[in-house]
């Protein structure tokens, strides 16, 4: 893995000056699509929010669609069960997935091998299916509660429908992505360095604090931009596993659409979702910036 | 890893290729058909009414496609207008399940064909109650339902009024749940029948052109009072399921004692023995709950107009409708007179008496959003 890593960094500073024309016309496309299918919706999305047309035809600015939101107990709710989902979702993940890629990195043999195989299945498990699977596992009188049963011991209260319904669900769909993420920042963590370390009396714990924890720390923050995105406009869990009210900014939207058929509404709710989605954004540019000024 | 890597993405273009939406062109004698509904509908025409209608009339055949939902026929409705104004091939010739009134401008524009007119030999039989425009043809029907667990309520003292049903509730706390009215027509024809109580169990009072704010703030108001009283006795003190298929699923595993089904989706579930055939079904009698009609659309300017006017009178026979009964598990879209008469003593207690309808336009779009401020909303629910 370390090599793989030191080869991709080296590869660009040998060539960039001779291939640049190459080079941009390669990043033309996807920065084209991006600019198609991402910028100039959000553009559109704020314009038509902020540039209101009334009743009369006249079109003028016009917060009012933000000020209602803000205002509004019941958008205000949504909004801060999404963030307190994202949160949770966030520190579980990190609390689970770095063990995990800590023991993959430092063990050898056939084992580690069938633990990084089980890591990665979720990725290949449709949330809807997961849905369902995690209604009839941990539902009511789902198979924990007939186990627990079995053996004399009560029913969990369970999370269906519940605001920890979405976070169960959300961190197993995204600890492959958040597995791999670190996986591949510890193997810039040089195990001669760790040797050293033990060398000179090192503890585990001081390892890991003072010379794997400083190595990696870009990777943690990639690694949780990436899944807090994804979480912060999820969709299919929230919907499927999650309360009615409050619900999350996903399900919220796609309601104030189709639904309420409010389509101001829903653009509002999305460029507020778009607002704090650009602020963990920055942490991830941030981030990366830091890591090619070295 | 860069190998798995590899196989892994050449594995993701494949599929992608596969799933690539395919050319297709209109074939003389193939009638292109397009539905919004769930999968059972489709299921239903695959192995019932595609076989029978191509045994019936040889050298006509069935393209059955999924349309997805109303959003989908809708955009294909939208391509007949385009198709007629340039003379071009719609590429579709049936609609199983459309609003004759959608996209707006399909009759004007001489898109649907009068139905009424067209001089089928079944029209006849179609029972008036579902008559909505001579331009969709309503051919199978479903209402819903109150289905409950046999072995932990006795028939005999099944609630039969909102008033009885309210009290059960009650004094069963966590034994009733109800979807979310904008996500499963169960349980929005639920809290519609509760709107019906707020307001004189009269459904005439609602129709597709009166809603005012102040009319709806006040006629919903009371309805919501009504929900909010009985939300802290629901299944874990007011949750709310998101579907049709997860109340089912909540009474097949025996958390809940009794939901709101839909007539078709609970036969079928019994049927198939997701549900046990100990699950009783009763209707509300002071006023039941709301129901609704099927309807199909047949597109004027479509290759196969004659022969999908053949589709249409052959699901009015006496065959196909029978089989919506016993396959299908829903109504017929003919009176029941044209019902052979132990089908008719099979299905009595499913068959209506009256079927009250909500109107839809401006009312759907507040009940949605005053359901979800007003009553799913729950303070106590945490303790």
């Amino acid at each position: 893995m370390s090599e793989f890593v030191e080869r991709a960094v080296s590869v660009p500073t040998e060539t960039a000056a001779g291939r640049r024309p190459i080079g941009l016309l390669l990043v033309a496309i996807p920065v084209f699509l991006v600019i198609w299918l991402v910028i100039w919706p959000a553009i559109n999305a704020i314009s038509r929010t902020i540039w209101r047309t009334d009743a009369d035809g006249n079109s003028s600015f016009d917060l009012s669609s933000y000020a209602f939101f803000f205002s509004d107990r019941y958008s205000l709710d949504n909004l801060a069960i999404t963030l307190w989902t994202t949160l949770v979702c966030a520190v579980l993940l990190l609390v689970i997935c770095l063990p995990i890629a800590l023991y993959l990195r430092f063990s050898h043999g056939r084992l580690p091998a069938y633990v990084q195989a089980l890591a990665i299945l979720p990725m290949f498990v449709p949330s809807i299916i997961l849905a369902f699977a995690f209604i009839r596992v941990l539902g009511p009188n789902g198979m924990v509660d007939i186990l627990l049963n079995a053996v004399g011991l009560p029913k969990i209260r369970t999370p269906y429908l519940t605001p920890w319904g979405p976070v169960i669900g959300l961190v197993w769909d995204n600890i492959p992505l958040t597995v791999l993420i670190l996986l591949s920042g510890l193997g810039s963590v040089a195990n001669q360095s760790i040797e050293a370390a033990r060398d000179v009396g090192a503890n585990t714990l001081r390892v890991f604090w003072h010379i794997i924890l400083p190595r990696i720390s870009n990777s943690i923050l990639v690694a949780l931009s990436f899944s807090v995105l994804g979480i912060f406009s999820s969709f299919t869990l929230p919907y499927l596993l999650g309360p009615a009210s409050p619900e999350m900014l996903g399900p919220f939207m796609q309601r104030t659409l189709r639904d309420v058929q409010d389509p101001i509404g829903a653009m509002t709710q999305a460029v507020v979702a778009f607002g704090f989605c650009i602020l963990f954004g920055l942490f991830y540019v941030r981030s990366v910036a830091k890591n090619r000024g070295k | 890893m860069k190998r798995r890597t590899f196989m892994m993405s050449a594995a993701g273009a494949a599929a992608g290729l596969a799933l690539a939406p395919r050319m297709s062109f209109a074939a003389k004698g193939q009638i292109d058909w397009y539905t919004s509904s769930d999968t059972n509908i489709l299921d239903f025409w695959t192995n019932i009414v595609k076989p029978a209608f191509e045994a019936a009339n040889p050298g006509l055949k069935l393209n059955l496609v999924d349309a997805g939902d109303g959003a989908g026929i809708i955009a294909i409705g939208e391509r007949a207008i385009a198709a007629k104004q340039t003379n071009a091939d719609p590429q579709a010739d049936f609609f199983e399940s459309a609003d004759a009134l959608l996209p707006a401008g399909a009759i004007k524009a001489g898109v649907y064909t009068n139905i009424k007119a067209a001089g089928l030999s079944n029209y006849s039989k179609v029972n008036p109650l579902a008559i909505e425009s001579e331009y969709s043809l309503p051919y199978r029907g479903s209402q819903v339902l109150l289905a409950y667990d046999t072995t932990k309520l006795k028939p005999a003292d099944a609630p039969k009024t909102w008033d009885a049903l309210v009290t059960w509730i009650k004094a069963n706390p966590g034994q009733f749940v109800y979807n979310r009215p904008d996500k499963g027509g169960s349980g929005g024809n639920f809290v519609r029948r509760a709107i019906h109580q707020a307001n004189g169990l009269d459904p005439k009072v609602f129709n597709v052109g009166n809603y005012t704010q102040e009319f709806g703030d006040e006629a919903l108001g009371k309805a919501w009072k009504l929900l909010a009283d009985i939300a802290p006795h629901l299944y874990d003190k007011g949750a709310y399921s998101s579907g049709n298929t997860q109340s089912l699923q909540l009474l097949s595993q025996g958390v809940v004692t009794m939901i709101p089904v839909w007539s078709d989706q609970v036969l079928q579930a019994i049927e198939q023995g997701v549900l046990p055939a100990e699950t009783g079904l009763v209707q509300l009698q002071d006023l039941a709950l709301c129901g609704g009609f099927t309807r199909s659309v047949v597109i004027e300017n479509g290759a196969n107009r004659e022969a999908s006017l053949k589709l249409a009178d052959f699901m009015l026979s006496e065959e196909m409708q029978s089989a919506i009964l016993t396959e299908l598990g829903g109504f017929p879209g003919v009176s029941w007179d044209h019902v052979s008469e132990d089908l008719r003593k099979k299905f009595a207690d499913i068959i209506p008496k009256t079927i009250p309808t909500f109107p839809g336009g401006k009312w759907e779009a507040a009940i949605n959003d005053g359901w979800y401020r007003h009553v799913a909303p729950n303070v106590d629910r945490k303790s």
